[in-house]
């Protein structure tokens, strides 16, 4: 991945080997540097006899030189020639290397203290045998010495190889992990850096139809295992919310996928929630993860929570994993929190922890005029008192505002795709009421119809259009639900209660949905057909009805027919009323607005 | 030493105690504890004297599962203090061992 010039760590361990052979031969060579020249002659011959190179010279400017020029291992300075000077140059002239200096002395000056520049002293008349022993002493520290350099050397450079991966990675993980949503002004988030070590995520990102998707894991383990899962997990979070997949679609492939990759033992607790702000539905998935919490607003205690209800991702196969969400409806202005055990398990001085107990009391308290959110990092603050630690916590708030829906961030980047030149195609699908109990065949659909022309601009509006014809002919055409039982109080979850007891009752029926496409002068014409079969109904006066109270809470053309009408060139129902057909233009100069 | 263990006079239960913190560092004893060992009859591993147990310990929970016959494994997870109680069971944990 990075340049050859830097060895992978698993080199390392050979360079001391390799050092250790070439310099075993002990051999120096050693500056003489001496007024004398008698003395020089003995000194030189000493050397040279017990096999190393002696190189001799005045005291001065021409010892100087010759330091420079040779290179010695080892200097040996007769103290009358200026020594204190000469010691101080070459300690400068040798700069990081190491070379001693050793000072040649009358034997009876040995007691005085050693000089600064020196290293060493000997009694003059040199020994033979103390010189010997001097020089295999010298000998010995220089190769050591100069493995350790060799290995501080090869340290610095595994350490910069080493800090470039990890520049790589966080910039690979920070790329993939980046979720565009949570910058929305509804949600507060807060991921310690510990926390993110230690394997926490939160992934927040819109479905094509305007409903937020967020989720919030937190894997077993630590650091580089931990994030290592993170990256698929939030690449399949992204990429299945952007075509529009719901959160039990969701978790089943990335369990799937988790199980395939993780080492058994790892696996990921996670929350998974999907807020639908325009009808105040929120859906929670809880695999392992603390409660998520609904408070009625700010300040305000606890309404509603959502227990853990199924395994933790990437422990078992997916066929027993309970993927289902649980629905519950909310208020406007509602809080949901999501936290990870960081925040619960944070200890004080007396080794308590913080607990979901007092997590829960920060919630109603309105005793002065901090927000929730800096009331429970506030609370925790105090009850961890002033210590030193790292902090460990996710904590995240979302809160249910109608806007949060509207915030199409994310889908921008995807407009930049531009249409395919406009094809003549059809395709033709039907479902059974056994595939319909098994999968949401829409967001695959709206996978081929991106594939097929690249309509990634008009994604929202193709995905309205079709989801909602596609969903009229499940819950009326197929199943005969009635609207009206959305009106009730706890409206939208019996009514999808009902559908899903339906839908599990129901023995036949089948749905087919047709897509044709042709160039046409303008760009593209897109046929979306739905037929469900189901008795069908009177769509003339459906039609006249909806016509007199101007599309508004018609019982058939509810907001979502009214929706489909708005964004469509025609919508027509044809055959006993079970048979919608929309035609969807769309021009190729037209920009994503 | 943070893990004991013991087999029953006949072989056919093993019993695996952990003392202290239940996290990664007891990670190599607790399958050392396990290693080895001739395929007992009925496991249980006792927390009496766990007083703390991070998600990696139930980490290495299943891979000792898996490890003594998966599906076929016959574990009771014994003594188990509230706290840690709370989080076996948010995990779903009852439904691969016997808590009790």
């Amino acid at each position: 991945m990075s340049g050859a010039a830097v060895p992978p760590p698993d080199r390392l361990s050979s360079v001391s080997g390799g050092l250790h052979a070439a310099q075993d031969t002990g051999a120096l060579t050693v500056l003489i540097v001496d007024e004398r020249p008698e003395d020089r002659a003995a000194l030189s011959h000493l050397v040279t006899a017990q096999g190393h190179r002696a190189v001799a010279t005045a005291a001065g400017p021409a010892a100087l030189q010759a330091f420079l020029r040779e290179h010695p291992d080892l200097v040996l300075l007769d103290a009358a020639s200026d020594a204190e000077r000469t010691a101080e140059y070459l300690r400068v002239l040798s700069g990081d290397g190491f070379v001693p200096v050793v000072l040649l002395m009358p034997a009876a000056a040995l007691a005085a203290p050693v000089d600064a520049g020196a290293w060493d002293r000997l009694g003059k008349p040199v020994q033979p045998e103390v010189l010997r022993a001097k020089l295999e002493g010298f000998a010995r520290l220089r190769r050591l010495l100069h493995t350790m350099r060799l290995q501080r050397d090869a340290l610095a450079r595994h350490n910069q190889w080493l800090r470039r991966e990890y520049q790589v990675a966080e910039a690979v993980f920070a790329e993939v992990m980046h979720s565009e949503a949570l910058r929305s002004p509804h949600i507060r988030c807060l991921v310690s850096p510990q926390a993110v070590f230690n394997g926490d995520l939160v992934l927040a990102a819109h479905r094509p139809s305007g409903e937020l998707q967020l989720m919030v894991g937190d894997f077993t383990g630590h650091g580089l295992s931990a994030a290592i899962g993170a990256i698929p997990v939030a690449d399949i979070f992204h990429g299945m919310t952007a075509k529009g997949f719901p959160i039990p679609e969701i978790v089943a492939e990335i369990n799937q996928k988790l199980l395939r990759i993780l080492p058994r033992g790892l696996f990921l607790a996670a929350a998974l929630v999907e807020l639908d702000a325009a009808s105040n539905t929120l859906s929670v998935w809880n695999g392992g993860m603390p409660d998520v919490l609904v408070t009625g607003g700010e300040r305000e205690p606890v309404r509603a929570r959502v227990a853990s209800h199924s395994f933790p991702l990437g422990v078992v196969e997916t066929a027993q994993l309970d993927c289902t969400t649980r629905t519950l409806q909310i208020g406007k202005g509602s809080r949901i929190l999501l936290y990870t055990d960081g925040l619960t398990e944070a200890e004080n001085g007396a080794g308590e922890r913080f607990g979901a107990a007092r997590l829960e009391a920060c919630l109603g308290r309105g005793d002065d005029c901090l927000p929730t959110f800096e009331r429970i990092l506030s609370d925790l603050q105090d009850f961890r008192g002033p210590r030193e630690q790292a902090d460990d916590l996710t904590l995240v708030e979302v809160v249910a505002d109608p806007a949060v829906n509207r915030h199409h961030t994310a889908a921008a980047a995807t407009e930049a795709v531009q249409p395919r030149a406009a094809a003549a195609w059809r395709a033709a699908f039907s479902f059974g009421v056994d595939s319909l109990r098994a999968f949401d065949p829409v967001p695959s659909l709206m996978h081929f119809l991106l594939d097929a022309q690249r309509l990634h601009a008009h994604k929202q509006r193709i995905y309205m259009v079709l989801a909602e014809l596609f969903t009229n002919a499940v819950e009326h055409g197929l199943l005969g639900l009635d609207s009206a039982i959305k009106a009730g109080p706890d409206g939208f979850s019996a009514y999808y209660r009902e559908k899903e007891r339906r839908l599990r009752e129901a023995t036949t029926g089948e749905i087919r949905v047709e897509l044709e496409h042709a160039a046409c002068a303008t760009g593209g014409r897109l046929v979306i057909r739905v037929e469900d079969s189901g008795p069908g109904f009177d769509f003339a006066a459906a039609l006249r009805m909806a016509e007199e109270s101007h599309g508004a809470n018609g019982r058939y053309f509810g907001r979502g027919i009214a929706a489909v009408r708005d964004l469509c060139a025609e919508l027509s129902y044809h055959g006993r009323g079970n048979r919608a057909e929309a035609v969807y233009l769309w021009h190729s100069a037209q920009p994503g607005s | 030493m943070a893990l004991s263990k013991s087999v029953s006079p006949d072989g056919k239960v093993v019993t695996i105690r952990v003392h202290g913190r239940f996290d990664f560092s007891t990670h190599q004893e607790f399958r050392d504890a396990y290693a080895g060992m001739s395929p007992a009859q009925r496991y249980v591993v006792d927390l009496a004297g766990t007083e703390y147990l991070d998600s990696a310990a139930c980490g290495m929970l299943l891979v000792f599962r898996d490890s003594v016959g998966g599906n076929q494994a016959d574990i009771s997870i014994v003594n188990a203090a509230p706290e840690i109680r709370k989080t076996l069971s948010m995990l779903q944990f009852h439904k691969l061992f016997k808590i009790a």
